[in-house]
C-alpha cells in the first residue's frame, strides 16, 4: 500500500491561491445547503429598502419638479382674488412681454339633470405662455392637438366630466346660466396643481365667456392669474418695476417659488415615511448584526479544523474577507434587483395619482443602497469575523465554548455608528437620525424593561398553567435579552399597523357621530342677493335645519391702530434679516395674512360667548366690530382698537367693541370678524348658508340648485370621502413599508432562533433523555413564540391606545375613547404571526428523533 | 515540561514535570482517566498548545520556541489529526474533506489523492456527499484519510472510536492501523480503551499530570531509533 501512496509533492509557489479557491468552495456549498440565508436575506432586506423607497420619493420629486417653466404655463405669475390694475399691464407691455390671462373659480357643471362640482379655467387666447395645452377632439383621436384657448362658446372638458355628466363631445353643459357646446377632451396641461382635495374636473373655456356665466359677482370666490413670458431681462426690469406694487392680497412668483411650496409639502411627507422606513432599516441591520455573530460562531469549528490543519491566521483571514466580501456582494446586487421591483410595484400603485413614466432613476439610490449594503456588511460582522479569525486551534480539542458575547463594550461601538451612519445617508437630517437612534435606544430599554415585567408575570401564571406553558415562560425569561430585539420590533410594527387600520376604520367615524343630527352637511356659497328668498323658502318648505343666510364680504386686515398689517412669513423674514440690534422692532404688526370672509349681524349667533365688551343693540349705527378670542390674542387687538379693513377699494377703519369664544366644532358657518349692519350694509355681497339637507331630500336640492346655475355648494360628505380616499392611498404607502418592517422584523426573530439552535438542541436533547414526551416539547416551543408574540402584541394594543387617545384629543379635538376590539386583534395577531414564524424556524429541531438529538449533542 | 494555568486564586498544574520521546515510526497509546491531562500533553506534542516550561521538539522544529503561525507551518508539514467529534467540515463533501490538509500543505494533485485515500477506506461512491450524509463510521473513515492525505510525519489521534459502537469502532481501528503500518507514520494516540491501546507499540498512563510508563516494545522502538517527538 506504501508504494501506491507516493510521498507527497510540496510546492510553495501557488499557495496564494488556496485561500481563493476554498473561499469559493465554501460559499458555494453553504448557499446551496441555505446555510447563509438569514445573513444573505438580511443584507438584501436592508439593500432593497433603501433602494426602493430613495428612488421612489426620488422618482416622484422628479416627476413634479421637471420642466419646471412649465408647471406655472409661465415665466412668472401674478395672481389675486380681484383683477389688477390697468397700469401693470400696459407697464408689461412697454417691458415686451407676452400676457396671458385666466380666471379661476370652483363652480358647478350642469346637463340635463346631472351635476357636478368642477374646476374652471377661463382663459386667454395666448395661454399658455409655457408648455403645451393638449386637446383630443374626438374620443377615438390618438395624437392630442397643441391648443390655446378653447373658441366663445366651447368648453374643453377632462374625460371623467364625460362620464359624470353622461355627455359626449358635441353636447351641451351649462356653467352659470351659459350654455357651452363641448369641444374637445383634456389631454393636458401645463400648470397642474397637486392639490391633494381638487373640487372637482378641470374645465376650460375662452375667458370672454365668462361674463356669459354670470357666476363673477360681488364677494365672489374668483382667482385671477396674470402669465406673464419674455426676455430674461425684460422680465428682471419688469419684476423691479412690479414688486413695490404687489398688495397683500395678490402673489407674484416664478417656477421655483411654486415648486419651493411643493417640495416643502413633500418634504413634510416624506420624512413621515422616513420614520417608517428608517425603521425597517434599523431592524435589517438588527438582523445583518444577529445573523453575522451566527454567521461568526458556526464558522468557528471550521476555522479550527483549518487552523488544527495547519491553516496560517493570514491564510484564514483572507478566506473569510473573501468569503464575506462576495456573500455581502452577491447579497447587494440581489438587493438592488429587488428593490427596483419594489420601486416599480409602487410607481404602479400611484400611476393613477401621479405618472412616473418620464422619470429616470438618479445614482442617489444606487449609492444609498450600496452604502447601506457596505455598512451592514462591514460595520457589523467586523467584530464576528475578527473573533472568527483567531479562533485558537487548540478548540478542535477543548471544544467550541460560545463565549457569551458582553452586553456593553467596545465591539458595539462600530455597530451604532454603523446604524448611525445608516440613518443619516437615509435621512440626511442629523438632528432626526441622532434622536431617533437615542429615542430609540430609550423605548427599547423601556419596552425592554416592561416585557420583562410581563415575562416575570407570566412565569407566575405559568408555573400553574401546565407544564408546556411553565417551559415556555421559563425560556422566554431565560433569553429575555435576546428576545428584546423582536419584542420591540414586532411591537412598533404591530402598533403601526393597528394605528394605520383604527385610524382608517374608526377616528374618522367616531369623529362624524359625535355631530349633532342637524350639523350642515351642504355649504351653499355664492349666492347672489335675490336668489335669497328662493332659497330661503325652499328650506322652509322642505324643513331643512339651516341657521339662516348670511351677507358675505371679501376683506382683509389691513391696520390696527393705524400700524399696517403683515403677514407672519414676512414679519420674521424682515426680523431675521434685520440687524441684531434692530430685531426686535421690525416694522408693521402681524396681520391674519389672507382674506377673510366678513358679515354683519344684529344678533349674536348661537354658541358664540361674549367675553369681553358687549354686543351691540340692533338700532345703534356707530360702527363697530366683535373679533373671536383666539384671533385678538394672536393679533394682540384689546377691546377698542381701531382696525382697519380693505374692502374692494375701500378702506374703512372701526373700533372692537367686543371679544367672541367661538364654538369651531359645531360645523357652523362661523366669523372672525363681525359688524354691524351700518359698516357693511353699501358694500356689495352675497351671501352663504349651511344645510341639513337629509338623503331622501336630496334629489329636491339638486333640482333647486339646477334652478340656480350660479350658487356653488360644498358637499361636506364628499369632502370626507376624499379625506378618506386620501388616508386610504397615504396608509397604502405606509403598509407596503410596513410590510417590509415586518419582514425585517421575521428575520430578526429566525436569526435569534438559529443563533440559539445549538442551545435549543441541547435543551431539547436533554428533556428527551428525561423522558419529556414529543408533545410537550413542541407545545413548550410553540408556547414560547406565542407568549412573546401576545406580549409584543399587548404593548402594541397600549402603544396604540395612547397614539389613538393623542390624535383623537389633539388632531380631530373630540373624546378620548377605547378600542378594546383592536387590542384581541394586536395580541391575537402578535401571538399567531410569531408562533408560526417561530415554529417554522425550529421545524426541523422538532421533528428530530430522539436518537439523532441526542447523537447531535452528546 | 511542564503546563499549568493561572486561576484567580491557585495555580493549577494540569502536566507535572514530563519528559517523553516518541520515535520515528513508532505507535504510542495514551491511556488514563478523565482530567488525567492526556489531551493536554497531546496538543502540546501537537503544536496546537504551548508547555509553560520546558522544550518540546518535532522533528528538528523546537515548538515552543514557534509563534502560532509557524507551528501552523509544522502542522500543515508535519502533523496529521484525527478527533474524537471527526471534526469534518460539515459544508464541503467527503472528499474536499479529505483534500483540505494537502491544499493547505501545497501538495500537488490533492484531488487524485483524496479519492484514492477515499477508496482506500471504503468510500469511493461517497465522494460527493456531505459529513451530514454519511454515519458516524463513514464520517470517521473520511477523517482517517484526510488524516493520511499529507502522509503526515506524526499522526495525533484523540480518542477516535469514542464516537462509535464497538463493531465499527473496531473495523475503524483496524483501518487506522492498516493504513499507519503501510505508510510508516509515527501514531500518538489518546484513549481510555485498553484494547485499543494495547494495539500500540507502547503505552504511557497519564495520572493526575504525572506519566507512568506502562510497557515498551523494545524490538519495534528499535527499528527507528531517532526521536521524532521529544518533550522535556
Amino acid at each position: 500500500m506504501r508504494d501506491n501512496v507516493a510521498a507527497p509533492a510540496r510546492h510553495t509557489t501557488n499557495k496564494s491561491s488556496i485561500w481563493f479557491t476554498q473561499s469559493l468552495r465554501l460559499l458555494h456549498h453553504e448557499l446551496r445547503r441555505g446555510e447563509l440565508t438569514i445573513v444573505f436575506l438580511a443584507i438584501v432586506l436592508a439593500v432593497a429598502t433603501v433602494f426602493s423607497l430613495t428612488g421612489f420619493s426620488g422618482q416622484i420629486k422628479q416627476a413634479i419638479l421637471t420642466n419646471s417653466t412649465n408647471t406655472i404655463a409661465a415665466d412668472r405669475v401674478l395672481s389675486g382674488s380681484s383683477e389688477v390694475s390697468d397700469e401693470i399691464l400696459s407697464q408689461s407691455q412697454k417691458t415686451n412681454l407676452t400676457l396671458a390671462r385666466k380666471i379661476e373659480t370652483e363652480t358647478m357643471v350642469f346637463a340635463d339633470d346631472n351635476m357636478l362640482i368642477s374646476e374652471l379655467s377661463a382663459v386667454s387666447n395666448t395661454y399658455p405662455l409655457r408648455g403645451e395645452l393638449l386637446i383630443n377632439t374626438s374620443l377615438a383621436q390618438e395624437t392630442p392637438v397643441v391648443a390655446n384657448a378653447p373658441d366663445e362658446g366651447s368648453a374643453w372638458v377632462e374625460r371623467s366630466v364625460l362620464s359624470r355628466l353622461g355627455v359626449e363631445i358635441g353636447d351641451l353643459i351649462e356653467i352659470g346660466v351659459a350654455k357651452f357646446t363641448i369641444a374637445g377632451v383634456i389631454a393636458d396641461f401645463p400648470d397642474k396643481s397637486y392639490r391633494m382635495l381638487i373640487a372637482g374636473p378641470k374645465i376650460f373655456i375662452n375667458i370672454n365667456d365668462i361674463a356669459k356665466t354670470e357666476l363673477i359677482k360681488p364677494g365672489s370666490r374668483m382667482w385671477y392669474m396674470y402669465l406673464f413670458a419674455g426676455e430674461q431681462e425684460d422680465i428682471e426690469a419688469f419684476e423691479q418695476w412690479l414688486e413695490p406694487k404687489v398688495n397683500e392680497s395678490q402673489n407674484w412668483y416664478d417656477a421655483k417659488r411654486a415648486q419651493n411650496r411643493l417640495s416643502t409639502t413633500l418634504d413634510t411627507a416624506e420624512r413621515f415615511l422616513s420614520l417608517a422606513s428608517m425603521l425597517g432599516i434599523v431592524l435589517a441591520a438588527v438582523a445583518v448584526a444577529v445573523a453575522s455573530r451566527r454567521y461568526g460562531q458556526r464558522h468557528q469549528s471550521v476555522v479550527a479544523v483549518f487552523r488544527a490543519l495547519g491553516a496560517t491566521i493570514s491564510h484564514v483571514r483572507k478566506l473569510y474577507c473573501l468569503h464575506w466580501g462576495l456573500l455581502s456582494l452577491i447579497s447587494i446586487s440581489v438587493g438592488l434587483i429587488l428593490g427596483y421591483l419594489l420601486m416599480t410595484l409602487g410607481a404602479m400603485a400611484i400611476k393613477n395619482y401621479l405618472s412616473l413614466a418620464q422619470t429616470n432613476i438618479s445614482v442617489i439610490p444606487f449609492i444609498t443602497a450600496i452604502l447601506t449594503g457596505l455598512l451592514c456588511a462591514i460595520a457589523f460582522a467586523i467584530h464576528p469575523i475578527k473573533s472568527l479569525v483567531h479562533t485558537t486551534p487548540l478548540s478542535v480539542i477543548r471544544g467550541f465554548e460560545h463565549q457569551s458575547v458582553k452586553r456593553f463594550g467596545w465591539h458595539q461601538v462600530p455597530p451604532l455608528l454603523a446604524l448611525l451612519a445608516l440613518l443619516l445617508l437615509f435621512s440626511r437630517d442629523v438632528v432626526m437620525s441622532v434622536s431617533l437612534l437615542g429615542g430609540g435606544l430609550i423605548v427599547s430599554f423601556l419596552l425592554l424593561l416592561f416585557g420583562r415585567g410581563i415575562m416575570s408575570a407570566g412565569r407566575t401564571v405559568g408555573t400553574k398553567a401546565g407544564q408546556s406553558w411553565h417551559l415556555a415562560i421559563a425560556n422566554l425569561k431565560r433569553r429575555a435579552s435576546e428576545n428584546s430585539v423582536q419584542l420591540v420590533s414586532f411591537t412598533i410594527a404591530i402598533k403601526l399597523l393597528l394605528l394605520i387600520t383604527v385610524m382608517k376604520s374608526s377616528i374618522i367615524d367616531e369623529w362624524q357621530a359625535q355631530f349633532p343630527a342637524d350639523t350642515p352637511n351642504q355649504y351653499l356659497i355664492n349666492i347672489a342677493p335675490h336668489q335669497v328668498d328662493d332659497l330661503k323658502r325652499f328650506t322652509e318648505t322642505h324643513e331643512i335645519p339651516n341657521r339662516g343666510f348670511f351677507s358675505v364680504y371679501r376683506g382683509r386686515l389691513s391696520a390696527i391702530n393705524g400700524e399696517k398689517t403683515i403677514s407672519r412669513e414676512e414679519l420674521e423674514k424682515r426680523a431675521a434679516s434685520k440687524e441684531h440690534e434692530q430685531a426686535d422692532k421690525p416694522k408693521g404688526r402681524r396681520g391674519m395674512g389672507r382674506e377673510l370672509g366678513l358679515t354683519w349681524l344684529n344678533e349674536l349667533p348661537q354658541e358664540n360667548k361674549i367675553i369681553e365688551g358687549s354686543w351691540w343693540q340692533p338700532d345703534d349705527l356707530t360702527p363697530q366690530v366683535s373679533v373671536e378670542s383666539g384671533v385678538a390674542e394672536r393679533l394682540d387687538i384689546k377691546l377698542g382698537d381701531e382696525l382697519t379693513f380693505r374692502i374692494g377699494a375701500q378702506e374703512i377703519t372701526v373700533p372692537v367693541t367686543s371679544l367672541r369664544k367661538l364654538n369651531w366644532k359645531t360645523r357652523q358657518l362661523n366669523f372672525i370678524m363681525i359688524f354691524n349692519e351700518p359698516v357693511l350694509k353699501n358694500f356689495p355681497a352675497t351671501a352663504i348658508s349651511a344645510w341639513n339637507v337629509p338623503e331622501q331630500k336630496k334629489q329636491d336640492f339638486y333640482r333647486l340648485l339646477a334652478e340656480h346655475p350660479t350658487v356653488t355648494f360644498i358637499d361636506f360628505e364628499n369632502i370626507m370621502k376624499q379625506l378618506r380616499n386620501m388616508i386610504e392611498q397615504v396608509s397604502i404607502a405606509i403598509e407596503l413599508i410596513l410590510i417590509l418592517v415586518v419582514l425585517a422584523g421575521s428575520l430578526v426573530l429566525v436569526a435569534q432562533v438559529q443563533a440559539s439552535m445549538e442551545e435549543r438542541e441541547r435543551e431539547l436533547a436533554i428533556l428527551r433523555t428525561l423522558g419529556a414526551k414529543g408533545r410537550l416539547l413542541r407545545n413548550s416551543v410553540l408556547f414560547e413564540f406565542v407568549a412573546l408574540g401576545a406580549i409584543a402584541g399587548l404593548m402594541a394594543s397600549i402603544g396604540m391606545e395612547i397614539g389613538v387617545y393623542v390624535l383623537q384629543t389633539q388632531t380631530f379635538e373630540m373624546q378620548g375613547s377605547f378600542h378594546f376590539s383592536y387590542w384581541l386583534v394586536g395580541i391575537l395577531s402578535g401571538a399567531g404571526f410569531v408562533g408560526l414564524i417561530g415554529m417554522l424556524s425550529c421545524w426541523r429541531l422538532l421533528n428530530m428523533t430522539s436518537v439523532t438529538l441526542i447523537r447531535r449533542t452528546m | 515540561m511542564t503546563k499549568s494555568v493561572q486561576l484567580e486564586d491557585k495555580t493549577l498544574e494540569l502536566l507535572q514535570p514530563i519528559e517523553l520521546d516518541v520515535n520515528s515510526g513508532e505507535s504510542l497509546a495514551i491511556v488514563g482517566s478523565s482530567g488525567s491531562g492526556k489531551t493536554t500533553l497531546l496538543s502540546i506534542l501537537a503544536g496546537l498548545d504551548l508547555p509553560s516550561s520546558g522544550e518540546v521538539y518535532l522533528k528538528s522544529h523546537a515548538l515552543h520556541q514557534l509563534n502560532e503561525e509557524q507551528r501552523s507551518q509544522v502542522r500543515a508539514n508535519h502533523v496529521g489529526f484525527i478527533f474524537q467529534q471527526f471534526l469534518l467540515v460539515n459544508s464541503l463533501t467527503a472528499l474536499e474533506n479529505v483534500m483540505l490538509p494537502a491544499e493547505l500543505a501545497n501538495i500537488d494533485d490533492a484531488e487524485a489523492r483524496g479519492k484514492e485515500l477515499l477508496e482506500q477506506v471504503g468510500l469511493s461512491d461517497r465522494l460527493a456527499h456531505y459529513p451530514s450524509q454519511l454515519s458516524g463510521g463513514e464520517q470517521q473513515r473520511v477523517a482517517i484519510a484526510r488524516a493520511f492525505i499529507t502522509k503526515p510525519d506524526i499522526l495525533f489521534a484523540d480518542e477516535p472510536t469514542g464516537n462509535l459502537d464497538k463493531k465499527t469502532g473496531l473495523n475503524v481501528t483496524d483501518l487506522l492501523f492498516q493504513l499507519n503500518k503501510k505508510l510508516g507514520t509515527t501514531l500518538v494516540l489518546v484513549t481510555h480503551d485498553p484494547k485499543l491501546a494495547a494495539r500500540c507499540q507502547r503505552q504511557v498512563e497519564m495520572d493526575g499530570g504525572k506519566l507512568i510508563q506502562i510497557s515498551e516494545d523494545s524490538e519495534l522502538v528499535e527499528q527507528d531509533p531517532s526521536a521524532i517527538s521529544q518533550v522535556g
